[in-house]
C-alpha cells in the first residue's frame, strides 16, 4: 500500500489542518478541493487515505464515496468522512471506515491517522 | 253540497259546555228540522195542490194548511229556545208533539186502537234528547194520556199498553244510559288521546327548535372559524363545507359540496403525492391530532382528519380539517436553515482556530515558549468553550425544530464508553479528575440504541460533573437494570446540588444560581438537552444528590428501543 492520503476538503483552513495531521501521522499528504479534480487525482495517485469532506464543490463529497467504493482499484482505501451535519455522517456511516463530526481536532486526527499508518 | 253540509252544520251544532247537553240539543234540532222540512213539504204541497186544481181541496186539506204553519212557527220558537236556554226545549217539544199525537186520531184508537203506538215515540225520544230516566216521565204521560181517553170514550184502559210504555221506558233507559256510558268512556279515551297527542307535538316541536338552533349555532361557528371543514359521506362525496374551506383552496363556493373526493383533487394546484397522500389519510384518519402537511398551490395546509360518528355509533363519514400553515412551515424553513447555516458557517472557522492553535501547541511550525504555549492553550480552551455553546445552541434548535431524529441501530457499550473517554479524558485530565468507567458483566455485548446520541448524553453528564467537581473522581456505569431495561450512571464527587433545586435542573437556560453560570461557563442547556434526549430515547433520568456529597445521574432505557423522528 502507499503512504499517500488525499485530503479533500472546501474550505482551505481545515484542509491544511487536516493535511498538516496526515503529515505527522507520517503520510505524504495532497490537498484537493475541489470534487471533479478528485475524481481524477483518486485514480492517478492511488492513496491509501482519503479525509472527505461531503460538502464540495461540482462533484459531492457522497458521490466520490460510492465512486470509490464501487470501484475495484479503490476500494480498499480507507476513507474518513468529516462532517459537520452529524446526521449526514450517519448516513454514511456504512460505507465509510470512519465518520468525524466537525469539529475534528488536530490532535484527533493525527493520532487516528497515525495508527492507520503503523498498521500498513 | 259542501257548502249545504256547513249550513247544516251550523244551524244544527249547539255550543255547549257539557257534550252530552250539546249532543242531546242537536239531536233535537236534526228532530225538528225534519218536521220543519216535512210541514213546508206538506204547505208546499197543498198550496200547489190548490193553484192546478184551482180552489181549495176538501176540509181535511184546508186544515192542512194552518197546522203546518202551527208546526213551523212552534218550531221556529223552539228551536230558538233551544239555542239559547237548553233542556227547556227538549221538554216542551216533547209535551208538544205528546198533545199534538193526542189530538191525531179518534179518542178510542188513540187509547186502545191503532195510534196507540205513538206515544212510544216521546218515550224513546226522551231518554235521547232528555235525559236517559226521563223515558220513565213521558210513560207515564203517556199512560196517563190513554187512561185518561179511555175514560173519556168509556172504554177499559188497555193495561198490556201501559206495562209495555213502561217496558219501553227501562229499555230506552237501559240502553241510552249505556250509549251516554259509551260516549263519556269514548271521551275519556279521546281526551287522553288528545292529551298525548299534545304532549308529544310539544316536544317534538321543542326538540326541533333546539335542533335548529344548535344547527344554526353549529353552521354559525362553522362559518365563522379561520379552519376549513369539509365533510365526506363514506361514498367519498362531500356533503359539508365552509366558507373558510374555500378560500383556502381557491374552489368557487358552492363547487365544493356534491363533488366528489377525487373531482375536488383533481386539481393543478396540488402534486400527485399529495392526492394519494390526503386520500390514504381519509381512508385512515390515525389517532386524533395526526396531521398531514400538504402543500397547496402556494400555500401549505395542515390537515387533520377524523372519522364521523352518528349518536348511535354508527359511521357516516371522514371530516377533514385544514389550517393555513404557510407561514409556519416558512418559519420553519427558516429556521431550519438557520441551524444549518450556522451548523456549517460557525463551526467551520472555529474548527480552524482551533485546529492551528493545536498545530502551533504541537510545534508543527516550529518550537514555541513556554508563554506561547499557554497562550494557545487559553486560544484552544475559549474555542473549545464557544464550541460547546454552538453545538449546545444547535442541538436545542433542532429538538424545538423536531429535526432531531432517534436511528436506533445495533452498537457496543464497550465502544460507546471508548468513544466518550475519547472525548472527555483529556477534559478530566485537565482537570486532575479521573474518569472512571466500567460495564456490568450482566448487560450484553451488543444493545439497540442510537449510539451517537448516548454518547452525547454521557459527554454532556460528564461535562457536568467536571464543572461541578474540583477533585476526586467521575465514573461512567452502565449495567442492566432488569429483563426488559438497561441503564447508564454518571456519579461524581462534586458539589452536588441543594435539594431544592432538583426540579429544576432540567430547564433550558438554568443553572443553580447565577454565580456558578460565572464560575462554571456555558449556558445552561446540556442538562436540558441531556433531559430532551432522553425522553426522545424513551428513555428515564433520575438524579441523587445531596449538597457537598457529589451527584449520580442514572438514566434507564428500554432493551427494545424504537425510532423516533422528533415533531
Amino acid at each position: 500500500m502507499s503512504n499517500i492520503a488525499l485530503v479533500i476538503e472546501d474550505n482551505f483552513d481545515l484542509a491544511n489542518i487536516f493535511a498538516e495531521a496526515t503529515k505527522a501521522a507520517g503520510f505524504d499528504t495532497e490537498i484537493i478541493q475541489d470534487g471533479l479534480i478528485a475524481q481524477s487525482r483518486l485514480k492517478e495517485s492511488h492513496p491509501s487515505l482519503v479525509v472527505l469532506d461531503m460538502h464540495l464543490p461540482h462533484v459531492d463529497g457522497s458521490v466520490l464515496l460510492s465512486q470509490i467504493r464501487s470501484d475495484a482499484s479503490l476500494k480498499d482505501i480507507t476513507v474518513i468522512i468529516a462532517t459537520a451535519d452529524a446526521l449526514m455522517g450517519d448516513m454514511y456511516r456504512e460505507q465509510a471506515d470512519l465518520v468525524l463530526v466537525k469539529p475534528i481536532s488536530f490532535t484527533q486526527l493525527r493520532d487516528l491517522t497515525s495508527r492507520l499508518n503503523l498498521k500498513k | 253540497m259542501k257548502a249545504v253540509g256547513e249550513f247544516l252544520d251550523r244551524i244544527l251544532t249547539i255550543q255547549a259546555r257539557d257534550p252530552d247537553d250539546a249532543r242531546r240539543r242537536r239531536l233535537l234540532n236534526v228532530l225538528m228540522l225534519g218536521m220543519f222540512v216535512s210541514g213546508l213539504v206538506g204547505a208546499l204541497v197543498v198550496i200547489g195542490d190548490a193553484f192546478t186544481l184551482k180552489s181549495l181541496g176538501g176540509a181535511g186539506s184546508q186544515l192542512l194548511l194552518p197546522t203546518a204553519a202551527v208546526i213551523m212557527v212552534g218550531i221556529a220558537i223552539l228551536y230558538y229556545i233551544n239555542r239559547h236556554s237548553g233542556r227547556w226545549a227538549a221538554f216542551l217539544f216533547l209535551l208538544l208533539l205528546t198533545a199534538a199525537f193526542s189530538f191525531s186520531d179518534t179518542p178510542d184508537q188513540l187509547a186502545n186502537g191503532r195510534s196507540l203506538f205513538v206515544y212510544t215515540f216521546p218515550i224513546v225520544i226522551s231518554s235521547l234528547i232528555l235525559f236517559p230516566s226521563a223515558s220513565f216521565i213521558f210513560a207515564a204521560i203517556g199512560s196517563g194520556i190513554i187512561i185518561w181517553l179511555a175514560n173519556s170514550a168509556s172504554i177499559v184502559p188497555n193495561v198490556p199498553a201501559i206495562i209495555g210504555f213502561f217496558m219501553l221506558a227501562l229499555v230506552s233507559w237501559l240502553s241510552a244510559r249505556g250509549l251516554e256510558q259509551a260516549l263519556k268512556d269514548q271521551r275519556t279515551v279521546n281526551a287522553n288521546l288528545d292529551r298525548l297527542v299534545a304532549e308529544r307535538t310539544q316536544a317534538l316541536a321543542e326538540s326541533l327548535t333546539r335542533e335548529r338552533i344548535e344547527a344554526g349555532r353549529s353552521e354559525a361557528i362553522l362559518n365563522s372559524i379561520a379552519d376549513g371543514v369539509i365533510v365526506f359521506d363514506n361514498n367519498r362525496r362531500a356533503i359539508l363545507a365552509n366558507p373558510a374551506l374555500v378560500n383556502l383552496m381557491d374552489i368557487p363556493f358552492g363547487g365544493i359540496t356534491g363533488k366528489r373526493l377525487d373531482e375536488l383533487l383533481n386539481n393543478e394546484q396540488i402534486t400527485i403525492n399529495g392526492q394519494e397522500r390526503f386520500q390514504a389519510l381519509l381512508e385512515n384518519p390515525g389517532p386524533i391530532g395526526e396531521s398531514l402537511r400538504l402543500e397547496w398551490g402556494k400555500k401549505t395546509l395542515s390537515v387533520n382528519a377524523a372519522q364521523v360518528f352518528d349518536t348511535a355509533g354508527e359511521n357516516i363519514g371522514t371530516v377533514a380539517v385544514f389550517r393555513d400553515f404557510t407561514r409556519e412551515a416558512e418559519v420553519e424553513r427558516m429556521k431550519s436553515t438557520f441551524v444549518a447555516v450556522v451548523s456549517h458557517e460557525l463551526r467551520t472557522p472555529l474548527n480552524a482556530i482551533l485546529g492551528y492553535a493545536e498545530m502551533l501547541k504541537e510545534a508543527v511550525f516550529g518550537s514555541i515558549n513556554e508563554k506561547q504555549s499557554l497562550a494557545t492553550d487559553r486560544i484552544m480552551s475559549n474555542t473549545q468553550h464557544l464550541l460547546g455553546i454552538v453545538s449546545e445552541l444547535l442541538d436545542q434548535a433542532q429538538i424545538e425544530a423536531g429535526k432531531l431524529k432517534i436511528r436506533v441501530e445495533p452498537f457496543k457499550p464497550a465502544e460507546l464508553l471508548e468513544n466518550v473517554h475519547g472525548v472527555m479524558d483529556k477534559i478530566t485530565a485537565d482537570k486532575n479528575l479521573k474518569l472512571n468507567s466500567r460495564i456490568d458483566p450482566e448487560l450484553p455485548e451488543s444493545l439497540l440504541g442510537d449510539s451517537h446520541r448516548l454518547q452525547q448524553v454521557l459527554i454532556n453528564l460528564v461535562n457536568n460533573s467536571v464543572k461541578f467537581t474540583t477533585d476526586g473522581e467521575i465514573q461512567i456505569y452502565l449495567f442492566r437494570n432488569n429483563q426488559t431495561h438497561w441503564g447508564m450512571e454518571v456519579r461524581d464527587t462534586g458539589a452536588g446540588i441543594p435539594e431544592e433545586e432538583i426540579p429544576y435542573i432540567f430547564d433550558t437556560f438554568r443553572q443553580v444560581d447565577s454565580t456558578t453560570t460565572r464560575q462554571h461557563g456555558g449556558i445552561g442547556l446540556g442538562l436540558a438537552i441531556v433531559k430532551q434526549l432522553v425522553d426522545l430515547m424513551q428513555g428515564k433520568i433520575s438524579v441523587k444528590s445531596r449538597q457537598g456529597n457529589g451527584s449520580s445521574f442514572t438514566i434507564i432505557f428500554p432493551f427494545d428501543a424504537e425510532e423516533t423522528v422528533h415533531e
